[in-house]
């Protein structure tokens, strides 16, 4: 078991029964963002990215237009669960993998080129949906830099327990 | 003395903030200080082919990646004495047209229109304005998508290249893209309709100097060969350094420009008050309807600008998407020169943006790219600096002193990033 740095009682397994729970039986959604310019920041995209070859329908990252495809979420009325994964300073160790409180996103965050994580997860709720946001801790994103090892460590661990949940769900 | 600060600029791009230095109701001074750090773009791409630089320069930025990706093949093409072929020229003004309808909806609606509101953010609005952040929304996802289909993705695409397209988009693509066009143009008019009926705070008013580049064929557009400034004057672009004149300021990693010793305004507003006369179809029954003095010394105006902008771009689509498509796909120009020199302009949702290269022997010599905010920032300060005055004159509090500033500093729709959050109030 893949014990997730710097967070007590946070293991793989604790993260993939949190999901569990969440989801249910319900129709899950990966959303990833970040931009893969900038080293670790690109983490979201990459699982998505991922996860899409498996699931081209239910798997989405900044380059399909994000919040068109959560818009598009939004009027479908499926009850669906929506996970954003992203990149995120928790102050954790950096490759630390932890579902972020909804208090601790920001309503003002805007990225380089889409709207807020926040109005995308009001906007998915108020159509009847279930979102969560999954934050990897960075530690480079430096222009043009390259993806830290525990980055990629935890963008594969991640990749694989979405896959299960996106598994159970199609 | 007092400081009065906006640490993070929200609802920009990028990393900046404002200080307002006050002594008692005083303004001493008022910056924009921008923390973003330089990423030395320019020195990067020193020695690399022409093609390569292509794949560098639009990570500048993922809001106008396409600018700066034509505005870099403008000035490339120049260099090594490259005519594209026609049908080049018209899918790169079709993907530029995408550009604005997807930047200009989220900066309208998303970054602007809370503070005219009275929210705190474009979530906050949701529930009263829902309607309206969805239309935004629709609007963003179709300019997303034409980008997509004539560069190759939503975020750096790759098919422009020097002398023409890698693919051109298939005549399905476009048709659907004009089908879509004609559908949302009722919802640019309710936005403008919106953004007319706003009202627009005058304490940032002032004479101002607008800069735009000159379309070609007196008509409206986002690309050009020359410079218009609204005293009257047109200059080439190949002397764009006489317009610019950049200098470095201790309290921001972005270089700053004044004309003439002036500070001066690009951006829809600029387009507008330079071309506007140009537009057709409703755009222009809107535009002639709501023109009026405040446009040419506010620079709040400049919201309702790009929503009137963003309705021309719907409007035209569709014209574009036909000749587009009754073009044959041509072959790519090839070099006809190794060395040589050029500058491309083009417009930018925030205004021009230059790409100048000299190409030695093949490979890149130098480059110089000076962005629309960074012209701004000089602007930006100077109506900040009134707004601060005459909103501490009339007594308002400091919480409705960085609200004032906040909104005049995001009318101009900065990208810091570009360029190189937000008010600090110092009291002495």
């Amino acid at each position: 078991m893949h014990k997730l740095r710097d967070a007590p009682g946070y293991s793989e397994e604790g993260l993939r029964l949190e999901l569990e729970r969440f989801t249910g039986k319900r129709k899950v959604y990966v959303l990833g963002l970040g931009n893969t310019d900038r080293a670790d920041d690109g983490a979201g995209t990459i699982v998505a990215e991922a996860l899409k070859k498996r699931f081209p329908r239910f798997s989405f990252s900044e380059q399909d237009g994000i919040e068109g495809v959560a818009l598009d979420i939004s009027e479908r009325g499926e009850a669906a669960v929506v996970i954003f994964v992203d990149a995120a300073d928790m102050g954790a160790a950096p490759g630390t993998i932890r579902v972020i409180p909804s208090n601790r996103i920001r309503d003002t965050e805007i990225t380089t080129h889409r709207v807020a994580v926040a109005l995308m997860r009001a906007l998915l709720e108020k159509g009847g949906n279930t979102a969560l946001v999954i934050g990897i801790q960075p530690t480079v994103i430096e222009f043009r830099g390259k993806l830290s090892d525990s980055v990629r460590d935890a963008i594969g661990t991640l990749t694989d327990i979405l896959a299960e949940i996106l598994a159970r769900a199609d | 003395m007092k400081e009065l600060n906006v640490e993070a600029l929200a609802r920009v791009e990028g990393d900046g903030g404002i200080t307002v230095t006050l002594d008692g109701k005083k303004v001493k001074n008022v910056t924009l200080d921008v923390h973003e750090g330089p990423r030395l773009i320019e020195q990067l791409v020193r020695g690399l082919t022409p093609a390569d630089d292509l794949n560098v320069i639009p990570r500048i930025c993922a809001i106008c990646t396409l600018s700066h990706r034509y505005s870099a093949i403008r000035g490339l093409e120049k260099a090594l004495g490259i005519v594209p072929p026609e049908k080049a020229q018209l899918t790169r003004e079709l993907m530029m047209l995408g550009e604005n309808v997807e930047s200009n909806s989220l900066h309208t609606f998303l970054l602007a229109l809370p503070d005219f509101l009275g929210y705190p953010s474009a979530v906050a609005m949701l529930n009263d304005y829902g309607d309206d952040v969805k239309r935004a929304l629709r609007l963003k996802k179709f300019g997303n998508h034409v980008m997509a289909v004539t560069s190759g993705r939503i975020v750096h695409g790759e098919n422009p290249i020097l002398g023409g397209f890698g693919r051109y988009p298939s005549r399905k693509e476009l048709e659907e893209i004009k089908l879509k066009a004609h559908e949302l143009v009722p919802d640019a008019v309710r936005d403008v309709e919106l953004f007319a009926s706003l009202d627009y705070p005058k304490y940032s008013e002032a004479d101002m100097v607008f800069m735009s580049v000159n379309a070609p064929k007196k008509q409206y557009g986002f690309a050009g060969e020359s410079i218009l400034i609204s005293n009257g004057k047109e200059v080439n672009v190949e002397d764009y350094r006489k317009l610019t004149n950049e200098r470095v300021v201790s309290h921001s990693f972005a270089k700053r420009s004044l004309y003439q010793d002036k500070t001066f305004t690009v951006g829809a507003n600029a387009r507008l008050v330079n071309m506007g006369k140009r537009l057709d179809g409703q755009a222009a029954d809107l535009f002639k309807q709501h023109f009026d003095e405040r446009w040419l010394k506010n620079p709040l105006m400049n919201n309702l600008a790009q929503a009137i902008e963003m309705l021309w771009s719907l409007e035209h689509i569709p014209d574009m998407v036909d000749t587009v498509a009754s073009l044959d796909n041509p072959p790519i120009e090839k070099p006809t020169r190794q060395n040589g020199s050029g500058t491309g302009a083009v417009e930018a949702p925030r205004g021009t943006l230059y790409h100048h290269y000299d190409i030695k022997d093949g490979l890149i010599d130098a480059a110089d790219i000076i962005t629309p905010t960074a012209q701004n920032l000089d602007d930006i300060e100077k109506h900040m600096k009134l707004t601060a005055e005459r909103m501490l004159a009339e007594d308002k509090d400091d919480e409705e002193v960085r609200l004032g500033l906040e909104m005049v500093a995001r009318a101009y729709d900065p990208c810091i990033s570009c360029a190189t959050h937000l008010v600090t109030l110092k009291r002495v």
